[in-house]
C-alpha cells in the first residue's frame, strides 16, 4: 500500500463521544492529511467511508494463545489472526502455557514464534513464580530485560502472601507491574460457577464473589505496602469494583480491567449447563452486570480486556464441572460492545477507544494510536449499519467456544490497517 | 406428550408429572397379582450405568424394567471412577454400539446424564447426578404423597437435613412445588442454601419449623461421606438440634404428621427407632412405589430409535 484515501470517515477519538467527519489520507503507513475534500494522486486507493466510523485499532492485554503446549486450542498464528478479525492490532499474552512463560528463554521463544507467524505486535507477560507453582520466584530480571512489563501467575493467584510480598519488594523498583487473578482457593470449590441461585439449582458448589474480593483486597494491600504497581484482572463483582474504587481513593497505584462477558452475561445464562458461559471468575448476577457497567463508565475500570481463552469443542462438550473455564473474546469484543452499548446509547465511541485502545497501550508503556495528522496508521473502519454473524467460518480462532457462536449482531469491522499494511478488508 | 429422556423435574410440566403419577397407579395394582409382569417393553434393552454405589435405586430400576419384560444389563463400572473427558466419550460410544434402548445412569458429577443424553439415541434416565437431580425419587415421593393426600395443593411438607448436598431435596422440592404443595427446608445454616427457590421457606430452628405445622416431614439421610469439610460440629449435636428424637416423635405422632425418608436411614441420627414402627411412617410405601413410578417412566419415555430422527 503506497497511499490510501478514506473519504467521509467519522473519526472516533478517546474520551469524546463526538465523531468528526473528515477525509483521511495515509501515505507509507503515516497519516499525512485529515480534512474536508482531500484529493488524491492518481495511484491512491480511495475508500468511501460514508456512515462508517474510523477508530484507533484496539489493544488487548489479556490473551491466552496456548502456544507453546496446547496448540490444538490456539496458536500465536491463529490467535493473532483472530485479533485482526476483531480489530485488535496488539496483544499481551498470559503466561499459563506449557512450559509456562517464566524465564527469558521462553519469552525469547514466544518472540521468535510471533516474528515468524504474526502480522501484529505480540507482547507477553511473565510469571511471578516458577512454573506458576507459587513456590519460587521466576527469572524476573531476564524477562524484564526482554521487555516484559507485566508479571502475573494468571489462571491462579499467588497463594503464599509472603512470597508475593517479596516478589513485589524485589521487582517494584524495576519498570514493571503486577497483574492479579484474584481467588482464594479454599473458598472456590470446583471453580465452576458463581455461588447463587444457579449453583443451588444445578447442584454444583459455587464460588462466592468474596473468594475474588478477599484476594483482590489482599493483593492491592500488599502492593500498596510495598510500593508496587498492581493491575486487577477480570473483575466480576460489584463489591470487587467498589474495592478498587476505594483503593484508588486511598491513592494506591492500582488499575483494573473488566471483560465484555462479565458486563454482558450473568449466571442465569448458564441455563441447563451451557459451558459457553463457564469461566473463571464466574459470571455473577444481573446486579453485578449493572455495577460493572457503572464502574466502566466512571473510570473505576481503566481498561477492557477479553481474557480470550480458547478451548476445543471436545473439551467444552464435557459435563459442566469437567469442562475447562474460559471463552474466546478477541473476535467478538468490539462488535458485541457496539451492539449492546454504543448502539443503545449506553456509552460512546470515546469510551471504547479509551478503554480498549489508548489506556491498555499506555498501561504497557506504549503510545496510543489516535487518528491524527503525522500519526501512524493503525485503525479500523467500522460499519454501524452492517451486521456480523459469528459462524465457525467467520472466526479465525482455532476454537469457537463463545456464546456468540452463530449469533448475528449489529455492526461490522470492514477494514483493519496497520502501518503500510491492510490487515483485513471485508 | 413424549420425551426421550428424564433428566430432572425442572423441565417437566405439571401435566407431565400428573400423567406419570396417574400411570404409576395401575402398575402398582399389578404387584398384588401372582403374575407381576406385563409385556410392555418386551424385546427392549435397559442398561444400568451406576458410577456410585447403590442398592435400593439400582434394584428398584431392575425390578421395574423386568416387570415390563425388558432385558436388563448391568454395565459394570468402578464406583470410584469419575467419568470425564475421553472416558465418558468412549463409554457413550460403547453404549451406542450396543444399541441399548434405555440407559439409567447415576454419577457423582452434576450434569453427566445430560452430557450422555445429548450424545446417544437411547432414552437416558437420571438415577441421581451429584447434588443436582434425582427425578424418579421425586416421582415416587409425589406418588406416595398423593396416596395420602389425593388433593396435594395447599398441603405442607418440611424437608429436613443436608439440603446442600441433596439431589433428592432438590428434585422432590421442585416436584412438590409444581403440585402446589408448600415446601420448607430445615437444617443447619451451613447445609441449607440461602439461594433456594423464593417460595421455599428456610428454617434453621426445629421449633420454628414445627410452628409452621407441616403435614409431612421429609427426613434426609445425613450424608457424612459427601462432606469435604465439617458442616456441623458432631452427629450428636445434629441429632440434638434436628433429629426426630423420642421426645420430638411423641409430639409428631400426637399431631398425626406423616414421615417420609428416601432411605437408607441412619437410626439414632436423623430419626429414632420408634419412627420406623409409626403407622404414618411412609418409608416402606416409598420403596414399593419406587418400582411403580419407575415402570411409569420407562413406559412413558421414547428412545430416538423408536421416535426416528
Amino acid at each position: 500500500m503506497s497511499s490510501l484515501l478514506i473519504k467521509n470517515a467519522n473519526i472516533a477519538a478517546e474520551d469524546s463521544d463526538d465523531l468528526s467527519k473528515a477525509d483521511v489520507l495515509v501515505e507509507n503507513g503515516i497519516i499525512t492529511g485529515i480534512g474536508k475534500g482531500l484529493d488524491a494522486a492518481g495511484d491512491t486507493r480511495v475508500i468511501d467511508a460514508s456512515g462508517k466510523v474510523l477508530a484507533p485499532a484496539m489493544f488487548d492485554t489479556h490473551i491466552h494463545m496456548r502456544e507453546p503446549g496446547q496448540e490444538a486450542k490456539e496458536t500465536i498464528k491463529s490467535g493473532t489472526e483472530a485479533a485482526i478479525n476483531g480489530g485488535v492490532t496488539g496483544v499481551v499474552l498470559m503466561p499459563n502455557t506449557s512450559p509456562a512463560i517464566d524465564s527469558a528463554a521462553v519469552v525469547r521463544t514466544i518472540y521468535d514464534i510471533a516474528e515468524r507467524d504474526s502480522r501484529i505486535p505480540v507482547y507477553t507477560s511473565g510469571c511471578i513464580t516458577k512454573g506458576r507453582e507459587g513456590k519460587e520466584l521466576a527469572g524476573i530480571d531476564g524477562m524484564l530485560q526482554l521487555g516484559v512489563k507485566m508479571l502475573t501467575d494468571d489462571g491462579d493467584a499467588v497463594p503464599d502472601m509472603l512470597l508475593l510480598k517479596r516478589a513485589m519488594e524485589y521487582a517494584s523498583e524495576f519498570d514493571c507491574f503486577f497483574a492479579s487473578h484474584c481467588e482464594v482457593l479454599e473458598l472456590s470449590g470446583p471453580r465452576a460457577l458463581n455461588e447463587g441461585v444457579v449453583s443451588c439449582r444445578l447442584g454444583i458448589q459455587g464460588t462466592p464473589a468474596c473468594s475474588e474480593e478477599i484476594c483482590m483486597d489482599r493483593d492491592i494491600r500488599l502492593a500498596h505496602a510495598t510500593g508496587a504497581r498492581i493491575h486487577i484482572q477480570h473483575v466480576s463483582s460489584k463489591i470487587g469494583m467498589e474495592t478498587i474504587r476505594w483503593w484508588k481513593q486511598m491513592g494506591a497505584k492500582v488499575t483494573a480491567e473488566v471483560s465484555p462477558h462479565h458486563l454482558l452475561f450473568n449466571e442465569e445464562d448458564i441455563g441447563n449447563y451451557n459451558t459457553h458461559y463457564k469461566m473463571n471468575p464466574p459470571l455473577r448476577t444481573a446486579e453485578d452486570n449493572a455495577a460493572l457497567l457503572q464502574g466502566l463508565k466512571e473510570g473505576v475500570f481503566d481498561i477492557i480486556a477479553t481474557d480470550h481463552a480458547p478451548h476445543t469443542p471436545f473439551e467444552k462438550a464435557q459435563d459442566f464441572v469437567s469442562a475447562p473455564n474460559g471463552i474466546t473474546g478477541l473476535e467478538t469484543a468490539v462488535v458485541s460492545l457496539f451492539h449492546h452499548y454504543i448502539n443503545k446509547g449506553e456509552f460512546g465511541w470515546g469510551l471504547l477507544v479509551n478503554r480498549y485502545s489508548a489506556a491498555p497501550r499506555r498501561m504497557m508503556g506504549l503510545d496510543p494510536v489516535p487518528v491524527v495528522e503525522g500519526g501512524r496508521a493503525e485503525f479500523i473502519l467500522f460499519d454501524p449499519q452492517g451486521s456480523t454473524t459469528f459462524t465457525a467460518e467467520y472466526m479465525e480462532s482455532k476454537s469457537q467456544n463463545t456464546p456468540f457462536l452463530d449469533k448475528t449482531l449489529d455492526g461490522s469491522i470492514d477494514l483493519v490497517v496497520l502501518g503500510e499494511e491492510v490487515l483485513l478488508e471485508r | 406428550m413424549t420425551r426421550k429422556d428424564l433428566l430432572d423435574i425442572e423441565s417437566l410440566s405439571r401435566e407431565e408429572i400428573e400423567h406419570l403419577l396417574d400411570q404409576a397407579g395401575p402398575f402398582k395394582e399389578l404387584f398384588a397379582r401372582s403374575v407381576k409382569k406385563v409385556p410392555a417393553l418386551k424385546g427392549k434393552s435397559v442398561l444400568t450405568l451406576f458410577y456410585e454405589p447403590s442398592t435400593r435405586t439400582l434394584s428398584s430400576f431392575e425390578v421395574a424394567a423386568k416387570r415390563l419384560s425388558a432385558d436388563v444389563t448391568t454395565f459394570d463400572v468402578p464406583h470410584s471412577s469419575v467419568v470425564k473427558g475421553e472416558s465418558l466419550r468412549d463409554t457413550i460410544a460403547t453404549l451406542q454400539a450396543m444399541r441399548t434402548d434405555y440407559i439409567i445412569v447415576r454419577n457423582k458429577m452434576a450434569g453427566i446424564p445430560l452430557a450422555i443424553a445429548r450424545a446417544t439415541r437411547a432414552s437416558v434416565i437420571n438415577a441421581g447426578d451429584g447434588a443436582h437431580a434425582h427425578p424418579t425419587q421425586a416421582l415416587l415421593d409425589g406418588f406416595t404423597f398423593k396416596e395420602v393426600f389425593p388433593e396435594p395443593a395447599g398441603k405442607k411438607i418440611l424437608v429436613v437435613g443436608d439440603i446442600l448436598h441433596s439431589r433428592v431435596a432438590r428434585s422432590t422440592t421442585t416436584l412438590m412445588r409444581k403440585l402446589g404443595v408448600e415446601v420448607a427446608w430445615l437444617g443447619p445454616g451451613s447445609l441449607v442454601p440461602k439461594h433456594g427457590p423464593r417460595d421455599v421457606k428456610r428454617f434453621t430452628d426445629y421449633d420454628e419449623a414445627m410452628k409452621w405445622s407441616p403435614d409431612t416431614i421429609y427426613l434426609l439421610r445425613v450424608q457424612m461421606e459427601r462432606q469435604t469439610a465439617p458442616f456441623f460440629p458432631s452427629l450428636r449435636e445434629y441429632t440434638k438440634l434436628y433429629g426426630v428424637t423420642q421426645e420430638r416423635f411423641k409430639r409428631i405422632a400426637d399431631q398425626g404428621t406423616y414421615i417420609m425418608h428416601p432411605g437408607p436411614v441412619n437410626r439414632g441420627v436423623e430419626l429414632c427407632d420408634d419412627v420406623m414402627e409409626y403407622e404414618r411412617c411412609l418409608i416402606d410405601q416409598q420403596v414399593e412405589n419406587g418400582i411403580a413410578a419407575r415402570m411409569a417412566v420407562l413406559y412413558w419415555l421414547k428412545p430416538q430409535s423408536v421416535l426416528g430422527d
